[in-house]
């Protein structure tokens, strides 16, 4: 499965979205992003740094970087003619020492080039109409201190892959509501919500070889009942991290642990459905190796020098060991993720 | 948060459900984890995030036991169809334990690096150890980030093996405290790069490597055979001990001489087993042609006057000494030295006069010939090489033996409002990657010393000058490797500017002629001359006939022996290769 450089800035501008992040340019190609403090210690890889602003108190600074999502047009349109660039924000006053806060990024002060009079007449309105003129033109160069670097991110690059371990880091563990919008607040009701303990498992089938499978398994905690597609009813909701008004909370029935057991004897049962030739395939070569293994052996186990054999012997079971490594079949099952979601009983 | 358990959590469930014909295992560190924050309130993670590594989970799941999966994962890489069979073939019909045995050119790092990615999406491998020479050890590392996206480290201290893909020298990696370390790890995969290196079983390297504990295991190697097949079963015992049998079934069964092999249909089906060997002109891998022009070149009298008073010193100190070679060696550079230009040779004069005692007779005859020298106004060869530059118009590269020579081309094209850059082996890593840059932007020649080692690859330029002539044809190999190679649009030009009647005639016929060096690729190069060499270098034995001989055409004679000779142990060598094919 790959992904359009669409689909991938999606992705890419609901990390940033959600991790706080303030977007300082974005066209369809390309972002540029100053890293909030928390997408900073996940995403640049600067734990003395972080540690150092721990231990001091000093005011964060955090990186900034343009990702390009499709750099072929985003480098057409960079060598295009280009009007003289007005970095958005130019017009904010500028202050000679950057802030702690997010509001108000030291690299936009960076960025205006020393010549540019602040408040001049290069104000927001102008840029407007420039950027509705000319599209949307991408930002100089930034040399210095508050300098942008550019990194393409594609399929298959580092920093996507990076970022998609960093939310799941990060969203591991839930526990979310529904959001009832405007409803209960009219009724004089209580709703009721059922809790229900939803699990998304990674199925790693391994021999020499390996296939996977995810699974998101959400189970009643009320009834017991349990639904194999809990991402499909969970995708009809909006899920909230507060308790809504007027909103009780069914008592449960199971407990967490009692429930992952039910979740995992079920998924067991589904897996005891599938079909196991691969495995049958990755003994027979096992066996096959194995045999080739002892028959050449088999001689040389024979060698009247006591030392020699022992030697001999001691390789013998390392390769024995390193053949059944390579192809016995065994399955593991993790969880990506999981949490307690709370949703209006039906 | 409060919550009311009406029944009490179950005991500890079993972990192994008896219905599956395969060991099952959960890992449930989340419900602990779980509980706890259940316990605490928290902190809870953010919806949009866990969708969004739901996702990046989705996207990167190994959905078939029998699919390449990395290809989505490369960028700005297209690997050739036959670099996908061969990772393919590793996977799938080899279970991750083969030689890759390619011949030179068709990029055996690029299939080895197909391979580790593939293991490496499939989360089958994460600790990885590359073991090759010294020498290749960063451009690995580099091959292996920049085209593969593998954050593959270079060892440097003890701490480096601690990285997940670790990059190092054999040399070191065999040597304690190294080597305690590494047989003390298990590793997911191993790579050995030249392991034609391992053929001797009684090797450190090769007890070494046998001692690592592995679970795949990739050999490269471009001369699987070098010198007998036991070599061979030695690799392959090493990879899959018994594949062949053991040493007497193997030499039963498929030895006749030490080079012949016999039931060789029955052998190359075994070795299919654990070897695949792409080779040049076969399938879809085209290269371009190599066309050659030889360029006769006709030297004025003063050059001429030079060179004749060159070659008879150096004949007649050669007398006196006895015909003892090793102490001939520079002179012998003196004269191939005339041969390029006027400067290569006064430096080398002056530093030998500088090392003569001071009431040497040899002295005089010296000092005469750097008077000689000076008659000398022009390059012949220089002039010719400007002209044809000037003529093609196009990126070329020029590749001459001798410092002096590439200083003073430097001049002269720049004189003559060339845009010329050098390269040269002294140069750092960091000068050799910028003259590239500035050769493929926009300088129109560059003027080199050096063809082997690591990393020159301009395939951009089809155009190539051999100003002199290395002796040793591996090193004139390499410098038509430089621009002859996969990723090459044209046809690749080569020109050779020989002097008439001068010695490199007659190295160029040899060459050209005989071995036909410059138009086709030979195979296995390494190996035939391994064995021409047996007794002494090619270099060696073409200086010798070179002073001894007293007619053209004794010298004639001589270099056509050497000829034939090398077109002997060609086809043996081809008939060899072709039965492990």
């Amino acid at each position: 499965m790959t992904l359009t450089p669409a689909q991938i800035r999606k992705q890419v501008m609901d990390y940033l979205e959600a991790t706080e992040c303030h977007i300082i340019e974005a066209s369809p190609h390309h972002v540029t992003v100053k890293l909030s403090p928390r997408a900073d210690q996940m995403l640049t890889d600067r734990p003395y740094y972080w540690g150092f602003v721990e231990r001091t108190g000093a005011p964060p600074e955090t990186l900034s970087f343009t990702f390009v999502f499709d750099p072929e047009q985003y480098d057409n349109q960079a060598s295009a003619p280009a009007p003289p660039v007005m970095p958005f924000g130019l017009n904010s006053p500028v202050t000679s020492s950057g802030g702690p806060g997010l509001g108000r990024p030291a690299e936009i002060e960076a960025a205006a080039e020393p010549a540019a009079v602040p408040g001049g007449p290069t104000g927001d309105p102008k840029e407007g109409i420039l950027a509705r003129y000319f599209g949307i033109v991408p930002a100089l160069p930034r040399i210095g201190p508050g300098m942008i670097r550019r990194e393409d991110v594609i399929y298959g690059s580092r920093r996507l892959r990076q970022i998609w371990t960093a939310a799941r880091d990060e969203g591991k563990y839930l526990y979310l509501f529904e959001d009832p919008g405007s409803r209960q607040r009219n009724t004089v009701f209580s709703a009721a919500y059922e809790p229900w303990l939803g699990v998304c498992y990674k199925v790693e089938m391994t021999c020499d070889l390996k296939r996977e499978e995810l699974h998101f398994i959400g189970i009643s905690l009320t009834s017991g009942a349990i639904e194999d597609d809990f991402a499909v009813k969970l995708a009809a909701r909006a899920l909230i991290p507060r308790l809504p008004e007027n909103v009780h909370i069914q008592p449960h029935e199971l407990s967490p642990s009692a429930a992952a057991e039910r979740i995992e004897t079920h998924l067991t049962a589904y897996l005891a459905t599938l079909d196991y030739n691969w495995a049958a395939e990755a003994r027979e070569r096992l066996r096959m190796e194995l045999a080739i293994v002892d028959v050449y052996y088999k001689e040389l186990l024979k060698d009247p020098d006591e030392e020699k054999r022992q030697a001999t012997e001691e390789q013998y079971n390392r390769r024995r060991t390193e053949t059944t490594w390579q192809y016995e079949p065994e399955i593991a099952v993790s969880a990506i993720t999981c949490g307690l979601f709370h949703l209006r009983s039906t | 948060m409060t919550q009311l358990f009406r029944n009490s959590p179950l005991p500890e469930g079993k972990k192994n459900a008896p219905l599956l014909p395969v060991p099952l295992s959960f890992d449930r560190g989340w419900l602990q984890e779980l509980e706890q924050k259940l316990d605490k309130g928290g902190p809870w993670g953010d919806w949009r995030l866990t969708r969004l590594g739901i996702q990046g989970v989705q996207s990167g799941l190994v959905t078939s036991f029998d699919e390449l999966q990395c290809l989505q994962h490369l960028t700005g890489l297209s690997p050739l169809p036959h670099q996908l069979d061969t990772a393919h073939k590793v996977l799938f019909e080899m279970s991750g334990r083969a030689i890759l045995a390619d011949e030179v050119g068709l990029g055996k790092t690029i299939e080895a690096g197909l391979v580790l990615k593939e293991y490496l999406v499939r989360g089958l491998v994460s600790k990885v150890l590359i073991l090759v020479p010294a020498s290749l050890v960063l451009q690995w590392v580099r091959e292996l980030n920049a085209k593969f996206g593998i954050s593959a480290v270079a060892q440097k201290k003890a701490y480096s093996w601690g990285n997940d893909i670790v990059v190092a020298s054999m040399d070191t990696a065999k040597r304690d405290p190294h080597k305690e370390f590494l047989l003390a790890n298990e590793y997911d995969m191993l790579i050995i790069d030249e392991a034609h290196k391992l053929k001797n079983k009684k090797s450190t390297n090769y007890l070494f490597v046998q001692q690592l504990r592995k679970k795949y295991c990739l050999l490269l190697t471009a001369t699987p055979v070098q010198n007998d097949l036991g070599e061979l079963f030695n690799l392959i015992t090493l990879l899959k001990p018994g594949q062949l049998g053991n040493q007497g079934d193997f030499a039963a069964n498929f030895v006749v001489d030490k080079r012949q092999p016999k039931n060789e249909g029955q052998l190359r089906e075994e070795l299919s087993k654990v070897m695949i060997r792409n080779r040049r002109g076969e399938g879809p891998v085209n290269f371009t042609k190599r066309k050659v022009r030889n360029i006769p070149l006709t030297l004025s009298a003063e050059e001429k006057d030079l060179y004749d008073s060159v070659t008879s010193f150096v004949r007649d100190q050669y007398q006196e000494a006895g015909g003892n070679l090793s102490s001939m060696l520079s002179l012998v550079t003196l004269q191939r030295e005339v041969c390029s230009s006027r400067d290569a040779v006064f430096i080398t004069l002056v530093n030998l006069i500088k090392k003569l005692p001071a009431d040497s007779p040899k002295r005089d005859r010296m000092m005469t010939l750097l008077q000689t020298l000076r008659t000398v106004k022009k390059n012949t060869k220089a002039d010719t090489a400007l002209s044809l530059i000037q003529e093609m118009n196009e990126k070329v590269i020029v590749f001459t033996e001798y410092r002096a020579t590439q200083e003073y081309l430097l001049q002269y094209f720049r004189e003559h409002g060339l845009q010329c850059v050098t390269y040269s082996g002294g140069m750092n890593r960091g000068k050799k990657d910028w003259m590239m840059d500035l050769f493929r932007g926009r300088a129109q020649v560059m003027i080199a010393t050096e063809a082997g080692g690591e990393g020159i690859n301009l395939q951009f330029c089809h155009h190539m000058i051999n100003f002199d002539l290395p002796w040793n044809p591996m090193r004139v190999e390499q410098r038509i490797g430089r621009v002859h190679r996969l990723g090459q649009q044209n046809d690749v030009i080569i020109y050779n500017l020989s002097t008439q009647g001068t010695i490199e005639e007659h190295i160029l016929h040899l060459l050209h002629e005989k071995i036909n060096m410059f138009e086709m690729v030979i195979g296995g190069l390494d190996v035939i001359l391994e064995r021409l060499e047996k007794k002494e270098s090619l270099e060696k034995s073409l200086y010798k006939i070179m002073l001894e001989s007293r007619s053209e055409e004794e010298l004639r004679q001589e270099l056509d022996h050497i000829g034939e000779s090398f077109s002997e142990l060609t086809q043996d060598v081809q008939q060899e290769s072709g039965a492990v094919k």
